[in-house]
């Protein structure tokens, strides 16, 4: 039983690997810049490597459980590392300025992000609790840290405090609900969990459902699902911009990775219990973060607002357990791109390492940067969920799993929460456009630089936003092998 | 081949783009050379694709091919999906074909216009709109390629939309068209309704055991509404004559030869629709008939070069509607592919005097030009013998068909035949009134215009289209039904209607037909060439009256501005001012007011504090874990 695969930890094992050689080139060598860039792209390409080995081996009928039943090599597993790789790149070079601009600690912060990506991709790949707790704690942790990095910002420090403080109640929580399953089944893999639920009559589920909904509010709180949500705001606005697209987007992914692994093998007998629960929370994260983005007059917190009804829609997917997860998938990579993409825009436009970004800031954008621009209104759009884009395809699958599983009230709900939803979203579009610029002092048309590493991010998110929106086909192909 | 057809479509869509972003750059002459190649190539590659269906061997299944590209909409059904059948080949020939030759003309039409990139742009774009209608294989994006020929042709009708009039018919056509549109949508959401899906291969096989006669009625109706728009038929015809705004090729192009025949193919593609209700087909074949009779007799009045070939545009659309309406498909397609040949050759001859004329539009004021423009007059003079239905040009094989179907159907569609009859008459007369005005007798030009024959990039098209509409009706003659044979595959399971084979009669039929072309033409020579201008003014002045009536169409423009437009345009200003700003922006404002302070409400929660936002959590977890624990117990 104990069988060591090192495919299926690979690309993991490629960005820690990379994370020490930065660390250790920084120590021996102190390098220029660039020469943590060429390591942390080979990092990227070796895990990309690894990622394409473990599709052939999929695809060649291989794969299982490893490391003594700790990691699964599945199609799921494999296709949430892509995901990952790709917003771990993107959320790199929209990061770069500001991880280039720490002088002596950039390879701390390079390290990071390499650290906390490989954690959520292992969480992804967990199937046994304490695996699952361990990789949600590597990938944390490092985003605490980064919410801070920058020591000049007071906003910085208080964010990652507040990150921090959080995370480590809801760790707390996840890992008691750990142990009440392990109490009530005797076993921390989810298998073994699954298999136990099968064979007995559990007479007083009691003990296990209260450790079920424990380990949700944990995973609850990493994907800022409402009423878990209150630290985003706040962490979104504070920590320096470059980096928050990457922690938004790899939280949300890594959490939702474990979470359906959790509930879908784990609890799937108490499919019944969970996804009530799952509903609620997503009737209460779509309306909640609906309403409260709509007050906000910080783009940044709008965001997070916005990612709180985001993380709403896929738990409505989720409540129809395991056929959702395909579709659960294609809006999880899509939202990625399109948050990194905005986050992008963001951080040009309140500067790499900048805190807040004030409504004002956007006004008469359209000219001073037509690209910037551009693609921030198209990722509003696409957030809105209007045809022609990915967030079109991605809520429509949530919303048709949601009422195939009898949801229809939650269907309900989140159509009426997405017609209220282009308030905000069109708001900051007009602002952009029809609005002109702030006459504080400065030039209102003066043109915004935008840092070459910038610009790739945004054409290739509003490129994936765009493309698979109209043409959905091939990515959608991919994504259903899981 | 047939895999790849989506060449066909990228490659005018990828001409358009190219002179979308660079057709200023490079200039007048060479915008046109991408978008001429484009669609020549489209066309060398759609009949290459074709040549299958030429090996009168293969099985007639063989003959259908669906290409798949990709999903396009899983959820909803809708699949970008390709249909490579005999029709879809005849249509995608002449969509190209015609299309290639009046690119070429338009080089010379178009010369020295400021926005000459642009018109390649937008007919480019045309071109594939019209291919991904005729090539589709579900009903939804026959719907897109519906739009997108709706679109291009407002772009088009508006091109000179620095003139009032261009940019009004613009907006009017695309009125107009919204109308049939609404019938088209409807009939769309039914046919979803009843079969659950959207695409050809399912919804046209076999249809009878899904539907009744009752909703295959409601939904052929409904289509017939859409159709009725696009085609210009009664009662949705008037945005046609007002089209003719837009430049010639446009006009040869898109309002005559090709998109305004989508209206007659959408019919015969869901002939086994309309095989369910006669009541369908019969409105189909009556709409027809009248629009046929009624614009005959409108263009038998107009002054202006291009309206008469409007509305003689608007008849033949009915004769294919007669057609297809008694289920004679391969008729109504054949005059469909005649028609496109002579009436596109029309069409462009009369650019080509007006091009000459400077921009002259009025018969009044032309004449004589027989000599000045030898070529112009030796085509015009072919496809006016064609269009009049003189053996053996093109027009007489087609329209004699069409004519022959009716009578073989009899009964009530002999009254039809008869109509259909004296439009031919009619046409006849209408055609060669033209011809005389513009060519025969003495020259009524006024002082310093100069006509001269246009140059060879305008008159070679020219030549090619007169010896296609001599060549052209040959393939379908009562002798040889080759584009009969050739089409049998589209309409397996679909109940043709056949010409009579009976001899005597169908010689009866031509003859009476023949006829009544040359009393047309005679008569229009007895008054038009023959007579005296006193004696003509006499004839005239005793019809004063119907002539009045027909000039002005009929006043349906004013009856419809009276009873449509004014009481819409009343009803409008209502709705913007009362409904729109008192009860919408209201209730819109008062739900934002509501949500805003619903959100404000709520801001106290984001308190700032770790502590609160802790119990917040816990309180979550808390609730949770209850409701949790309580629906599992």
């Amino acid at each position: 039983m104990i069988d060591v695969s090192y495919l299926s930890a690979a690309p993991e094992m490629m960005l820690v690997l990379g994370a020490v050689a930065v660390l250790m080139v920084d120590v021996f060598a102190k390098p220029p810049p660039r020469v943590h860039g060429w390591i942390t792209a080979a990092a990227y390409l070796a895990a990309g490597a690894s990622i394409v080995l473990q599709w052939q081996r999929l695809g060649a009928g291989g794969g299982g459980l490893s490391f003594g039943g700790a990691l699964v090599l599945d199609p799921w597993a494999a296709a949430v590392r892509a995901v990952l790789l790709v917003v771990a790149v993107l959320g790199t070079l929209c990061a770069w300025e500001m991880l280039a601009g720490l002088g002596r600690r950039m390879a701390e912060g390079v390290s990071l992000v390499l650290v906390a990506t490989a954690g959520f991709m292992l969480m992804g790949a967990s199937v046994d609790l304490v695996m699952v707790f361990i990789a949600l704690e590597i990938g944390s942790i490092a985003l605490y840290v980064l919410a801070g990095i920058v020591r000049s910002s007071p906003a910085g420090d208080e964010a990652a405090m507040k990150y921090f403080l959080l995370g480590a109640f809801a760790s707390a929580i996840f890992i008691y609900g750990g142990a009440l399953a392990y109490a009530g089944t005797g076993a921390t893999n989810l298998f073994d969990i699954e298999r136990f639920l099968n064979d007995y009559l559990v007479a007083r589920p009691a003990v296990i459902l209260i450790g079920m909904a424990l380990l949700v509010v944990g995973m609850g709180f990493k994907v800022t699902a409402a009423p878990f949500h209150s630290w985003a705001p706040d962490v979104y606005q504070g920590a320096p911009a470059g980096v928050v697209g990457f922690m938004a987007a790899a939280a949300k992914v890594g959490g939702f990775a474990a979470l359906v692994h959790i509930l879908f093998i784990g609890f799937a007998r108490y499919q019944g219990a969970w996804s009530d629960g799952l509903a609620v929370i997503a009737a209460l994260s779509v309306v909640l973060g609906t309403l409260l983005a709509i007050g906000q007059s910080d783009v940044r917190r709008m965001l997070a607002y916005s990612g709180v009804a985001h993380a709403g829609f896929l738990l409505t997917g989720m409540t129809a357990g395991a056929p959702a997860a395909d579709g659960l998938l294609f809006y999880l990579a899509t939202y990625s791109v399109m948050l990194v993409g905005a986050f992008a825009a963001v951080t040009a436009v309140s500067g790499p390492a900048g805190a807040g970004s004030s409504f004002d800031e956007y006004r008469g954008l359209g000219r001073r940067s037509p690209v910037a621009a551009a693609v921030l209104a198209l990722t509003m759009i696409a957030m809105s969920g209007m045809p022609l884009t990915t967030g079109f395809i991605g809520k429509f699958q949530m919303f048709a799993s949601a009422w195939d599983g009898g949801y229809e009230w939650l269907v309900i709900v989140g159509l009426a929460a997405s017609v209220a939803a282009f308030f905000f979203y069109l708001r900051l579009v007009v602002l952009m456009y029809f609005r002109p610029g702030e006459e504080n002092g400065r030039d209102p048309d003066a043109p915004l630089p935008l840092p070459v590493t910038i610009r790739w991010v945004l054409l290739f998110s509003a490129a994936v936003t765009l493309v698979f929106g109209i043409y959905p086909g091939p990515l959608l192909g991919l994504l259903t092998r899981v | 081949m047939v895999d790849y057809l989506w060449i066909v479509i990228a490659l005018p869509l990828g001409a358009a783009l190219f002179n979308h972003f660079l057709g200023r750059r490079v200039g007048e002459p060479r915008a046109a050379v991408p978008a001429i190649l484009s669609v020549a190539g489209a066309f060398v590659y759609a009949a290459l694709a074709a040549r299958d269906f030429f090996v009168s061997e293969r099985a007639s299944e063989e003959a259908v091919t669906v290409v798949r590209l990709f999903d396009w909409i899983p959820g909803l059904g809708a699949t970008a999906e390709l249909l490579w059948d005999p029709m879809a080949a005849v249509m995608t020939l002449v969509v190209t074909g015609v299309g290639a030759l009046i690119h070429i003309y338009a080089v010379g039409y178009m010369h020295g216009d400021p926005r000459f990139g642009r018109f390649f742009t937008y007919l480019n774009l045309f071109i594939a709109s019209m291919l991904i209608l005729v090539l589709a294989n579900n009903f939804a994006l026959l719907f897109v390629g519906w739009e997108l020929v709706g679109l291009c042709s407002y772009l088009l009708i508006s091109f000179w939309y620095t003139r009032p009039s261009a940019a009004a018919a613009g907006k009017k056509a695309f009125v107009v068209n919204r109308i049939g549109d609404f019938g088209f949508m409807v009939a769309l959401m039914v046919i979803f309704a009843a079969f659950g899906t959207l695409s050809y291969t399912e919804v046209l096989h076999e249809p009878g055991e899904v539907i009744g006669a009752g909703a295959a009625t409601a939904v052929c109706l409904l289509l017939l509404v859409g159709a009725a728009g696009k085609s210009a038929q009664l009662p949705l015809y008037v945005w046609l004559p007002d089209a003719m705004e837009g430049p010639t090729p446009v006009s040869a192009l898109i309002h005559a030869a090709t998109m305004v025949t989508a209206g007659v193919y959408m019919v015969a593609r869901t002939g086994a629709l309309f095989g369910l209700s006669d009541v369908a087909g019969g409105a189909a074949a009556t709409v027809g008939a009248l629009t046929a009779l009624l614009a005959a007799t409108i263009a038998v009045a107009q002054r202006d070069i291009k309206r008469v070939l409007a509305y003689s545009t608007i008849s033949q659309l009915g004769y294919m509607f007669m057609a297809v309406g008694v289920a004679g498909y391969t008729a109504g397609l054949f005059h469909l592919v005649t028609h496109a040949v002579f009436k596109a050759l029309l069409f462009l001859g009369a650019g080509s005097v007006i091009h000459a004329m400077a921009g002259e539009q009025n018969m009044d004021r032309m004449g004589g030009l027989r000599r000045k423009m030898p070529i112009t007059h030796l085509t015009m003079l072919v496809a006016t013998l064609s269009i009049a239905g003189i053996p053996p040009l093109a027009g007489f094989w087609s329209k004699d068909e069409i004519l022959a179907v009716l009578f073989a159907k009899g009964g009530y569609y002999t009254v039809l035949w008869g109509a259909g009859l004296l439009t031919a008459l009619l046409t006849a007369f209408y055609m060669a009134r033209q011809y005389f005005l513009v060519f025969g007798g003495e020259a009524r030009w006024g002082e310093g215009a100069e006509p001269h024959e246009s140059p060879r990039i305008m008159t070679v098209p020219l030549l090619v289209l007169g010896v296609l509409t001599v060549l052209i009706g040959f393939v379908n003659t009562p002798f040889r039904l080759s584009f009969e044979h050739f089409l049998a595959p589209a309409f397996e399971g679909v109940g043709l209607l056949h010409a009579p084979e009976d001899g005597f009669l169908l010689t009866a039929l031509a003859l009476v037909s023949t006829a009544a072309g040359v009393v047309g033409i005679a008569i229009a020579y007895l008054v038009y060439h023959h007579a005296s201008e006193d004696t003509r003014e006499r004839l005239l002045g005793r019809v004063r009256r119907p002539l009045m009536t027909w000039e002005h169409g009929y006043w349906v423009d004013e009856v419809y501005g009276r009873l449509i437009v004014k009481p819409g345009l009343a009803l409008a200003n209502w709705s913007a001012g009362f409904v729109d700003q008192r009860v919408i922006d209201g209730l819109v404002n008062g739900i934002g007011g509501a949500v805003r302070r619903a959100g404000g409400r709520l801001r106290p929660l984001q308190s700032g504090f770790v502590r609160s936002y802790g119990a917040l959590l816990a309180l979550g977890a808390v609730a949770l874990v209850a409701w949790i624990a309580a629906r599992g117990l």
